[in-house]
């Protein structure tokens, strides 16, 4: 792939559920500490376990890793990961809004209303990014992505911990490329 | 009007009705009536002309509208902020004046009560609650909710008080459990002091005379755009007391030049008063 230096994407959106912390770790610790662009993360958690998942990927990661606030600007560099118990949305003047609004797909945060708001906001100049899970939210919002022109990975099932929802996205639409973390990190890091 | 976009459909709401949602966050509110759309089976100009001919279906549309999902005891930290630090603080204060704005079903309002008494607070304790939604304030104001759904209350509610107060009255001092019929109900002590009513914030003046000491403010101005936001905030200043406090909820930050008067500690926001407001 060749370098860019023009500004292609407004985001890169990830989403994951079982397995996509080791995935999310690995990626974001060998990602350039110069990466331009903003990255924006649902992941969902073990309902438990509400805190730790922010200060366990600061350990690894070669960004900043923020839990938004409400209305907080998206900015470069930056890796902004939905913070517990709430969605998290995209507005179209990049800022990041968050709702209390009722668990969808049994989940709050929901993958598929990040993806789908972002598709909304960012049309093709996004990545979406869909990680091993163990449920199919993030299939539905990941083709909002893809039919919208956005750039779509979706993780090589063949390397998930559980496929469920790679899968069911792979049932909806063929994603432009089926990467490994490795190769996920190494996309990102050409860009 | 045969094709109307969702913005032409709330500023329609405003005019003919009480309720003016146009300066809500877009994401949320888009969504909001999507769904509605999607589960009535009408579009936005029959949803105007429905909701402009019948009272029932307005209050059942604000009902979808508006997000009333609430816990008792919810963000932990900030309800032993408020045990340890905040409320002491008002202990030799001779009325002590709280409004949760935006109350939903009243988790918070019982949630606070429950603090006031172990503080022997409960006594001066002047509560008012308000929401958009009347449904919710009915809800609030019976204080019954549904046992087996929320049973996790009961842990809550154990887990926070070995922290602040180990020796406070057990849960079901506070509330009754039917379990065969699967309730929980707020205690009449509890339930009958706060005043509930329907009030929107956005609309509407706030309906009070008092000033407060506590303004709690959870979870609402999320769903506002940012300048929507300040003027709410701006409104609160003006009826909080001088070391009044502002709690919001956990992810939500204070925007613009409202900011500047307050005292940020996590979720509890206490006013400045080195500043005084010179915008209007």
């Amino acid at each position: 792939m060749q370098q860019n230096t023009a500004i292609k994407y407004k985001a890169i959106v990830m989403g994951g559920s079982a397995g996509s912390f080791s995935v999310v770790s690995k990626i974001l610790s060998n990602i350039n500490p110069d990466f331009k662009y903003p990255i924006l993360i649902c992941m969902h958690r073990l309902k438990h376990i509400r805190s730790g998942l922010v200060e366990g990927l600061r350990l690894k990661s070669n960004l900043p890793v923020i839990e938004p606030f409400d209305k907080e600007n998206i900015e470069g560099g930056k890796v902004y990961l939905a913070p517990s118990n709430y969605h998290m949305f995209i507005e179209i003047d990049a800022t990041i809004s968050l709702s209390t609004e009722e668990v969808f797909n049994h989940s709050r945060p929901s993958i598929d209303y990040t993806f789908s708001s972002a598709a909304t906001s960012f049309r093709e100049k996004m990545v979406g990014i869909l990680l091993t899970g163990a449920n199919k939210d993030g299939a539905i919002g990941m083709k909002e992505v893809h039919a919208r022109n956005g750039y779509t990975i979706v993780q090589d099932p063949a390397t998930c911990d559980v496929q469920t929802m790679p899968n069911a996205a792979l049932q909806l639409f063929k994603p432009n490329k089926l990467l490994s973390p490795q190769g996920i990190t190494d996309f990102l890091n050409s860009l | 009007m045969i094709n109307i976009t969702y913005k032409e459909f709330l500023q329609e709401l405003s005019k003919q009705t009480p309720y003016d949602f146009c300066e809500y966050s877009d994401n949320s509110i888009q969504r909001r009536i999507h769904r509605i759309i999607q589960e009535s089976g009408l579009n936005l100009s029959q949803l105007i002309e429905k909701a402009t001919s019948d009272a029932v279906f307005l209050e059942r549309l604000v009902n979808d509208i508006t997000v009333n999902t609430t816990e008792l005891f919810r963000n932990q930290e900030m309800w032993e902020n408020l045990f340890t630090k905040v409320l002491p603080k008002l202990k030799s204060k001779k009325n002590i004046n709280v409004w949760h704005a935006g109350c939903s079903t009243g988790q918070e309002v019982y949630s606070n009560l429950i603090l006031l008494n172990e503080l022997d607070m409960l006594d001066k304790a002047n509560v008012v609650a308000s929401d958009i939604n009347n449904r919710v304030v009915k809800t609030a104001k019976e204080g019954e909710y549904p046992f087996r759904f929320n049973a996790q209350y009961l842990e809550t509610y154990n887990q926070l008080m070995s922290k602040i107060k180990p020796q406070a009255k057990p849960f079901e001092y506070y509330f009754d459990i039917d379990n065969e019929n699967d309730k929980m109900k707020a205690k009449d002590f509890l339930s009958s002091n706060p005043k509930f009513v329907k009030h929107d914030l956005v609309a509407e003046e706030i309906p009070f005379y008092q000033k407060f000491d506590i303004i709690f403010c959870r979870n609402v101005l999320i769903y506002f755009n940012p300048e929507l936001q300040v003027k709410i905030v701006r409104k609160f200043f003006d009826k909080l007391y001088d070391d009044g406090v502002l709690i919001i909820g956990s992810h939500e930050a204070l925007h613009g030049f409202v900011k500047t008067h307050f005292v940020k500690n996590g979720m509890v926001y206490t006013k400045n008063n080195t500043f005084h407001l010179t915008y209007k």
